[in-house]
């Protein structure tokens, strides 16, 4: 295969089957592809959140001081900010400083962008953790639920679910959420926010509506891939033949059948990170907390654009860690990979 | 034609063309046939429906069923600005990523991969943030983050019918790569297109709708239906039945894009399956494996270069 790769490894010929090297090779060429995708792809996010900063019109002055800015004003602080810098030589400053951790500051209160981003990035990366084990616990149990009995009551459930989902904006999820379970029941708070360092089980009463809303949709795309993959794996021949045995059927489901349905329910479940970390903006606003999209939203009313830029970027970098550690699974739980198999990775 | 045709025999897709079609009756006529100026605040508050509201009236007084009939078309004309603007970016540059060679084929998937994982709410409120609050900018970021879906659509398609005989026999004969794609191709990318056009409308719908509750787009006195699902939601202890309006209206018209992607879908390929109902066709998981492409049946992936995001979806 003539497949361009990043590995320093050489090819070993295919009749070798020593073990632990090939095995080696065979994750590490995808593994290579990978690294290689990531970086392009991080390039290329943080040149177009540059451009978004590079094709704005507000400037430092006029959005601190409004209509009074007088040019001189404006020259001023353009210097002061690097404004007037080309825009190449700009552009690799802000990357330079970016990979050190530096976003600049903010035009209006010149606080480091990056250490609002470490306040508010908290928050978000607890809560889009909670929603992401209650989206995989939930899903995976209801997908299994309702393969076990086609058509039974699970698999009604999660077609509705599916249903209500697919077709209303995410804000209403939370607001029914916030009625059934704050003001009508009254269990838990309608917002607000306490750190999970401070008080553990205080940041699961917050966190774990929030948390809900973001993830009742992911738990219900990984029910439905769940389902299907689990269904159609039910009739191959290796289950019927399980179940000719004498296996029940709950036997053959746990045993043979889902491992198989795990590779596509991982896909689902990489895709959903977007959705995680963008409905966490929805939230944000819904259950009063003090995240990453609350600032990224007060900066972009009042032109702050450092502080969007950085938000940008940081949300960007998110999904592309969490996407990464979706892809590197796939890849070392793809038999062709671990069996150091004709030419590995994914086909 | 002969899909227009069969499409026209699927009774869930006439119902769901039925919807549509009123919808953009709504759309250009609503603000005309309101029965009240959908701006104007009358004296009753939240008044509840009558002969006189049909629909009733909402926090400030103003007459829900002029509000809705008056906001429809900001609402469409939004979500369909974003499909247009992922169409035109997605569909070119999926059928030239083909012929491009590999660096550029490369360079061509990272880049979708990109816009792929910058989230919806957060770009447009950066677009917001640097170039301004408006419909066309929120519309236009919405629109840019869509164009993947066309663009590996495109591509999966225009990858699969290269290697068939009858492409390469044109080519073979001396067909010019115009015209190959103008006669062979082009047909076949066709509706595939529709079925994602229709999903992403849907899609920008709900998003449309999502960023007037973030206050991003349109801009509060004009109607919208996601700006009066949110402002209704603020009224539960109220009004608990209005926001059931909006909503209502947003659900079926997703649905019946939902539907009528699944229609499109079934007509192309031309084998008409066990009839299915409307409820099935709204609500099963979305299928994206490319139409009428023979080398891609059952989700085959074509190149070493990965692309398995088109077909795991």
């Amino acid at each position: 295969m003539t497949s361009t790769t990043l590995t320093a490894v050489p090819v070993a010929p295919r009749t070798r089957r020593d073990g632990a090297a090939h095995h080696v090779l065979a994750v590490a060429r995808p593994f290579g592809r990978l690294v290689l995708t990531t970086v392009t792809v991080l390039f290329l996010a943080s040149v177009v959140t540059f451009a978004l900063g590079a094709l704005s019109k507000s400037n430092p002055a006029a959005a601190v001081l409004g209509e009074t800015a007088t040019p001189d004003d404006i020259a001023r602080m353009n210097h002061q900010f690097g404004l007037d810098q080309p825009l190449v030589p700009r552009y690799f400053t802000w990357l330079g400083n970016a990979l050190h951790g530096d976003l600049g500051q903010s035009w209006f209160t010149t606080v480091p962008v990056s250490d609002s981003i470490r306040q508010a990035l908290p928050v978000d990366l607890s809560i889009a953790l909670l929603a992401l084990v209650l989206a995989i616990v939930m899903g995976v149990a209801a997908g299994v639920g309702a393969a076990l009995r086609e058509g039974g009551l699970v698999d009604r459930a999660v077609t509705v679910v599916c249903s209500i989902v697919a077709t209303l904006p995410p804000f209403v999820i939370g607001i029914a959420l916030i009625v059934l379970l704050s003001v009508k029941a009254q269990l838990l708070p309608a917002g607000g926010y306490v750190a999970f360092d401070q008080s553990p089980t205080q940041w699961l009463r917050f966190a774990i509506m929030p948390a809900l809303a973001l993830s009742l949709e992911v738990a219900a795309n990984i029910a439905r891939q769940l389902r299907t993959s689990l269904v159609g794996a039910l009739r191959e021949n290796y289950a019927i033949g399980a179940e000719m045995r004498g296996y029940s059927r709950r036997r053959v489901l746990f045993g043979h059948v889902l491992r198989n349905a795990i590779a596509p329910t991982l896909a689902v479940i990489g895709m959903a990170i977007p959705l995680i970390i963008g409905g966490a903006v929805m939230t944000e606003k819904l259950f009063n907390l003090p995240g990453i999209a609350q600032l990224a939203l007060q900066s972009a009313q009042r032109g702050d654009v450092p502080v969007v830029l950085g938000t940008l970027l940081v949300t960007a970098v998110i999904v592309l860690a969490g996407s990464l550690v979706i892809n590197a699974l796939q890849v070392l739980l793809n038999p062709a990979a671990r069996r150091g198999g004709a030419h590995g990775g994914p086909r | 034609m002969t899909t227009v045709r069969n499409l026209l025999r699927i009774p869930s897709a006439r119902v769901a063309l039925v919807i549509l079609g009123a919808v953009v009756f709504l759309a250009i006529f609503g603000e005309r046939l309101a029965p009240h100026d959908p701006l104007h605040q009358f004296p009753d508050v939240l008044a509840n429906p009558s002969g006189h509201y049909l629909l009733g009236t909402d926090y400030v007084g103003r007459d829900v069923l002029s509000r809705l009939m008056a906001g429809t078309r900001l609402s469409v004309i939004g979500a369909l600005e974003a499909v247009a603007v992922g169409l035109v970016l997605g569909v070119p540059t999926g059928l030239a990523s083909v012929w491009m060679g590999r660096a550029g084929e490369w360079v061509s998937l990272r880049i979708s991969d990109t816009l792929m994982i910058l989230p919806f709410t957060v770009f447009a409120i950066a677009v917001a943030g640097t170039l301004g609050n408006g419909l066309h900018q929120a519309m236009i970021a919405v629109g840019v983050l869509t164009s993947p879906g066309f663009f590996r659509i495109t591509r999966a398609v225009a990858l699969g019918l290269r290697t068939t005989q009858y492409v390469e026999a044109a080519e073979l004969m001396g067909a010019s790569r115009w015209w190959t794609l103008r006669t062979h191709i082009w047909t076949k990318i066709l509706p595939n297109v529709a079925v994602a056009g229709a999903h992403a409308m849907g899609t920008a719908l709900l998003i449309v709708a999502s960023l007037s509750f973030l206050g991003l787009g349109i801009v509060p006195p004009t109607p919208t239906w996601g700006g009066m699902l949110s402002a209704d939601l603020g009224f539960l202890e109220q009004q608990a039945w209005a926001p059931i309006f909006p909503g209502v209206l947003l659900m079926l018209t997703v649905g019946a894009l939902n539907i009528l992607a699944d229609c499109i879908r079934e007509a192309s390929t031309g084998q008409v399956r066990r009839r299915r109902s409307l409820w099935t066709r709204a609500t099963t998981r979305r299928d994206n494996t490319p139409i009428g492409v023979p080398a891609l049946a059952g989700g085959v992936v074509v190149t070493e270069e990965e692309d398995q995001r088109v077909y795991a979806a």
